[in-house]
């Protein structure tokens, strides 16, 4: 991982390390001039264990979700590079036609003739270049392949030929069995090696026999050895790894290719990690030698390795980036229980600090006492975070290895600079918390410390609050100048927000009463947060622009405002509990100690209750997002009617699918090209579209005109996005508002890369999105893609099943029956629920991470009522003499500690579905026609689970008030 | 210390009926470095109705005598009858229903909680003895009338002055009509005026429901106002006087 957040994270690391010395030289500071402040400081440490260890809990969270994130980053990198690396073996770049496509061996389409080849191995031999170790021409042809004996078989796979001639700076044929590196000039001309990947698919072993498919002929090959993945050894891409390498004349026989080849790899002096650095050297000089030699028109270098390290490495900081964002949550929620729990020691040790204060001690040095002890418990507390940060990142690293086995190798990995960062982060965040914290808990009055009586609440704020509530809202309205401005979202909501809390504190100011003020507060930000929610308010301030960021400010500012109108207001609730009948009242003392103590308690109740909904709330919107988006792309129309796609090997053309499926199933099927759309294809799907062009009423008239004209098209709904099609690159069709249904039609030009024919038609129509990923391209009538393009090379069939259920097996059916011609089936149910349970299984190890967020907020619960023990000692005293029984006064706590964490939940969950039925239900969202699903199932196990463990944590505080002995806590002062 | 100015009002002389029979108590607390010898074997008998008033010098014990008697502690030798009921014999659960139905408390800082209404603290020790909750308000409301505090019925301790909030505490003591209240230091925290204000409202008490008070108090002039005093030293009782508030 090299950045993150797109600053380096060497620059990172050294910012972090001069504020890290920065925090240690205060304290050492602190020890120098005031050394008996220090010594009180860490001399509280120990007077109760317990609140020790939950403050080192609260405190290392942070830490630990920074550690597991940038670990997680590391572990990425470090895994996409490491297949990377094995993918490519020696092989640093690649010579290839000039004007085709970079990308995977099996997506290459460049063919270099054996003229060319020839010249240019001719011009290497004469170069002599010492940074470049040889090169290596290559063929690679897709083809069906079974294994008689094990019944095995596969449509596509990668069959490679390379020269044996020039395979020495490439040793990357390597056999699994004995490890010795392999040549193909051993092998005869109808032997060859197979590749891992295809020896466990086909279960071949040494010495068995496989056939391919060339134009429907059947061709014997024995296989010799089985050798490891590489790009040589037939692996097409990430995801495609099967394959098998033979001699390259073999091949060029075979395929009737006399002399071709499709690329020629270079291999860079060094081994396969070290080559890399040579790259740019190596590309000059080839770049040089190509206009030396007259071949820059006909020949272009692709730097493959480094290209794909980069990604790699690129991969890594979006993941650390990806999963540091969603830990904000928990990091604000850790930064709250720090505040709280310094407040708390403060409150504990009121009298004391007044003492202190009342012979003499300054403000200065109680922060300097307090400080003193939070960097204590910090640099603890950061550094089992860090670890226990790594211990996460293993754990997601496995998750990982489980969720993508498929595509690659994920190993834990850590970086010493990540911890760095990690260790470093959480004690400066902790540090400036504490110091924040200490400040705040010296702010006290001495009389009244002393006589531990409560500071007064609910007066007129003083003149300072004036000013902080004027700032506020100047400060607001120039951020939502600023965002209306720039069009930008952040700005003016932040604005928005910052202005609406500023009129409260200047209202409070003049004499409003709390409630009041602080409810329609409250009530307004939520109100506005749900309607300006996906532009929804775009008449009153234009569009505005807004990313994930939204996501964050939206939860912050939502569950602020929540928390107020709640700790305003819940003794709405105490007043319901008191009309409750005579049936309730045994328990009903219980359950009204239950609500007034968290009331009494603003602060306290604020802070954890704003813990536990900050986290619920990401939990459950990233749970009522992706169920609609799943909603979306699961449904049948995601499908357009099709069940099962039949994709025709280029090398085994199937010709009439018809036919060929007629002997050898009873089923109803269509027949259609890709991108050349006929009359079949129109009837017999049932594609949803999004968007039309004026004039065509329904999606019906929009697929005739393709049957009737040959100057329209229809494309999916990820060409109208940056980023162009699914999957693909360069192009972003502009003029079409993808929130308005209609549109005038967009000219599009097509160009024949071969012929360079250009063909213009005018798209008529976009797919719908939810149907997108199944149907992505632009679909263009089958005349003009005739008059464009020629016949062509790929032809995909679309059939529709009687029963769509047996698509699967319809699917494997198809393929059993065309396997001689290499046709690959693929059911279109599979493809998407494939798909769906990938995206899952990341959400759910997301969600699993963000929930450790979770933890803070069960953490406070925790301190609090660890603290109400001690804090209530002699009331609960007074409840045992006056007839509390051990088991009511526990139940008691267990209901208190309830009731703050199921108003957590209740804010957390309805903030959540507020605020994500406004972006769901919005224009602006392509969900916005599906509807709005609520994921009851997620949110119950959400919530059951905040709660469970939060009765767990009261547990032990509760029987601790329960064996209280009565006397003695009578006494207790 | 506050004090109380001696009374007109006079105690009903209580009847022959023992209600606590307190024989060779014994209790000794181990802070671990030491062994406290709270009481050293104290004998004490109060009959129904009766005032009786504990006191003597900070330490002597005064306090642990009342916690034990009336079942808050437990004792390490001898014997407690409460209304003929050894409460030692008792399971904690079925002390402390006991406790809820036939004791009140009254303590020298109130001990109201603080985030209940005073209406709410008095009718708690009902609630928690199983009374439904329209009939435990309108105890609670009765009780509160009898300090005379209805009218701040529905406000918080810390909204209500010393001598309120001790008023407070009577009302929650007497709202389930129980057999013995027991009072630590009621007047410790208050000034005169209220000290006297809350002994007239113990002695009314006493007279009209011929409740029985056991009183752990510094102050002379309230002991006075009992029937009979007992004076502790070093965790024995030394001696006991009969007030002549009493006779």
């Amino acid at each position: 991982m090299d950045s993150f957040f797109g600053v380096s994270t060497t620059s990172i690391m050294l910012v972090l390390l001069v504020l890290l010395g920065l925090s240690f030289a205060t304290v050492i500071y602190v020890i120098l001039r005031n050394r008996i402040m220090f010594f009180m400081g860490l001399r509280n440490m120990p007077r109760r264990p317990a609140q020790t260890v939950l403050i080192i809990i609260g405190l290392m969270l942070s830490t630990l979700i920074i550690s597991a994130a940038l670990t997680t980053g590391d572990t990425v990198d470090r895994s996409f590079s490491a297949a990377t690396f094995n993918l490519l073996g020696h092989t640093d770049e690649w010579i290839q036609r000039f004007g085709e496509e970079e990308g995977p061996p099996r997506n290459i389409e460049s063919v270099i003739p054996q003229e060319l080849g020839e010249r240019l191995g001719a011009a290497l031999e004469a170069a002599d270049d010492s940074d470049i170790d040889g090169y290596l021409p290559l063929l690679f042809e897709q083809v069906p392949i079974v294994n008689p004996e094990s019944g095995q078989s596969e449509p596509s796979v990668n069959f490679v030929g390379v020269d044996g001639a020039l395979l020495d700076a490439f040793p990357d044929i390597v056999s699994t069995t004995s490890g010795e590196i392999l040549n193909v000039n051993a092998l005869a001309s109808d032997e060859a090696f197979l590749n891992e990947s295809a020896a466990d698919t086909l279960a071949t072993e040494p010495g068995d026999q496989v056939q391919i498919f060339v134009q429907g002929q059947e061709v014997s090959f024995t296989i010799v050895d089985v050798v490891e993945d590489r790009v040589i050894t037939g692996v097409g891409d990430f995801n495609v790894k099967e394959g098998l390498v033979t001699r390259l004349d073999t091949l060029q026989r075979v395929f009737d290719r006399p002399g071709e080849v499709n690329i020629i790899a270079i291999s860079n002096a060094g081994g396969v990690r070290d080559g890399i650095g040579l790259t740019d050297s190596v590309v000059t000089s080839l770049d040089r030698l190509f206009a030396a030699e007259g071949l820059s028109d006909d020949l272009a270098i692709y730097d493959v390795k480094r290209d794909l390290v980069e990604s790699s490495e690129e991969a890594g900081n979006f993941m650390a980036t990806f999963f540091v964002i969603f830990g904000l949550f928990s990091i604000a929620s850790g930064m709250l229980l720090i505040v709280m729990i310094f407040v708390m020691l403060a409150a504990e040790r009121k009298s004391e600090l007044g003492m202190a204060r009342a012979v003499g001690t300054k403000r200065g040095q109680l922060i300097q006492m307090f400080m003193s002890e939070g960097m204590a418990y910090n640099v603890v507390s950061a550094m089992v975070g860090s670890a226990l940060g790594v211990l996460v990142a293993v754990g997601i690293a496995l998750v990982m290895g489980r969720i993508f086995s498929d595509f690659f190798d994920i190993q834990p990995h850590v970086t010493m600079r990540s911890m760095v960062i990690s260790y470093s982060l959480g004690v400066v965040l902790t540090f400036l918390t504490v110091t924040f914290a200490s400040w705040r808990a010296s702010n006290l009055n001495i009389v009244r410390a002393i006589r531990d009586i409560p500071e007064p609440t609910g007066g007129r704020m003083g003149r300072r609050w004036l000013a902080t509530g004027l700032i506020g809202i100047a400060l607001g309205v120039l951020f939502i100048y600023y965002g209306l401005n720039s069009n930008l979202a952040f700005p003016f909501a932040f604005g928005a927000s910052l202005a609406t809390a500023g009129m409260a504190i200047a209202l409070r100011f003049l004499g409003l009463k709390e409630r009041p003020v602080f409810t329609s507060a409250g009530l307004f930000l939520l109100l506005f947060w749900g309607f300006t929610a996906g532009n929804r308010l775009e008449f009153l301030f234009g569009k505005l622009d807004g990313d994930f960021e939204m996501f964050f400010l939206s939860g912050i500012v939502m569950v602020a405002a929540s928390t107020f109108v709640f700790v305003h207001n819940a003794d709405i609730v105490l007043a319901g509990l008191s009309r409750l009948g005579d049936s309730f009242s045994p328990i009903l003392p219980i359950m009204r100690t239950a609500v007034a103590y968290p009331m009494a308690n603003k602060f306290r109740t604020g802070m954890t209750l704003a813990m536990i909904s900050l986290v619920i709330f990401a939990l459950t919107m990233m749970s009522a997002m992706n169920l609609n988006f799943n909603l979306l792309f699961l449904t049948d129309n995601a499908r357009g009617g099709w069940d099962v796609i039949v994709d025709e090997n280029p090398n085994n053309p199937i010709g009439d699918l018809t036919s060929a499926l007629e002997a050898g199933g009873d089923m109803e099927f269509g027949d259609y090209p890709v991108f050349g759309v006929d009359a079949g294809f129109v009837d017999g799907g049932d594609i949803p579209l999004g968007n039309r062009a004026r004039g065509f009423e329904t999606d019906e008239a929009v697929w005739e005109a393709l049957k009737t004209r040959d100057d329209v098209a229809v494309v999916d709904h990820f060409a109208l996005e940056a980023g162009g099609f699914f999957g693909g690159d360069g192009l972003t069709i502009s003029g079409i508002d993808e929130n308005e249904t209609e549109f005038d039609p967009v000219r599009l030009i097509l160009q024949d890369p071969i012929s360079g024919t250009q063909t213009a038609v005018d798209i008529i129509g976009v797919i719908e999105l939810g149907a997108s990923a199944s149907f992505f391209g632009i679909y263009i009538p089958a005349t003009a893609f005739r008059d464009g393009f020629g016949e062509p090379l790929l032809t995909r069939h679309f059939v529709r099943l009687n029963d769509p259920d047996e698509s699967k097996a319809v699917a494997q059916e198809i393929e059993a029956s065309l396997l001689t011609l290499g046709a690959q089936g693929e059911s279109l149910k599979q493809r998407v629920d494939d798909d769906q349970a990938l995206f899952r299984n990341f959400f759910l190890l997301m969600q699993g991470f963000m929930g450790l967020g979770l933890f803070v907020g069960i953490a406070a619960v925790g301190v609090i009522a660890f603290r109400s023990v001690v804090e209530r000692r002699q009331q609960i005293g007074m409840l045992r003499a006056i007839g509390y029984k051990r088991s009511t006064v526990a139940l008691s706590f267990m209901l208190e500690s309830s009731f703050i964490t199921l108003l957590g939940i209740v804010s957390g969950v309805g903030l959540a579905l507020w605020l994500s039925f406004f972006l769901i239900t919005s224009d602006e969202f392509p969900t916005s026609d599906a509807g709005y699903a609520i994921p009851w199932f997620r949110i119950l196990v959400i919530s059951g689970f905040a709660f469970g463990a939060s009765l767990l944590m009261t547990f032990v505080p509760a029987r601790q008030a329960a064996s209280v002995p009565i006397a003695e806590a009578l006494r207790y002062e | 210390m506050a004090t109380t100015s001696p009374s007109t009002a006079s105690l009903r002389s209580p009847d022959g009926e023992i209600v606590i029979e307190a024989t060779n108590i014994v209790k000794t607390y181990d802070t671990g470095r030491v062994q406290v010898h709270a009481l050293r074997g104290v004998s004490l008998s109060v009959k129904r109705g009766e005032m009786v008033a504990i006191m003597g010098p900070s330490g002597c014990g005064k306090t642990t005598l009342l916690n034990c008697l009336s079942g808050l502690d437990v004792i390490d030798e001898g014997r407690i009858l409460i209304e003929d009921v050894d409460i030692n014999q008792l399971s904690d659960n079925t002390k402390t229903e006991y406790r809820a139905k036939r004791m009140g408390f009254v303590f020298q800082f109130y001990n109201l909680l603080p985030v209940l209404s005073a209406v709410e603290n008095v009718e708690l020790p009902l609630l928690v003895a199983g009374e439904g909750a329209k009939k435990s308000r309108q105890r609670a409301l009765d009780a509160l009338g009898r300090v005379h505090l209805e009218e701040w019925a529905s406000h918080r301790p810390g909204e209500l002055s010393g001598g309120q909030r001790q008023r407070v505490t009577v009302a929650r003591s007497l709202v389930n009509e129980p057999a013995i209240v027991w009072a630590d230091e009621p007047t410790g925290d208050l000034d005169s005026t209220n000290a006297t204000e809350i002994m007239d409202l113990l002695c009314d008490l006493n007279e009209k429901n011929n409740q029985t008070f056991v009183i752990v108090t510094h102050d002379p002039g309230i002991s006075a106002r009992c029937h009979r005093t007992v004076h502790m030293r070093d965790g024995l009782i030394t001696d006991e006087q009969t007030s002549a508030a009493a006779s």
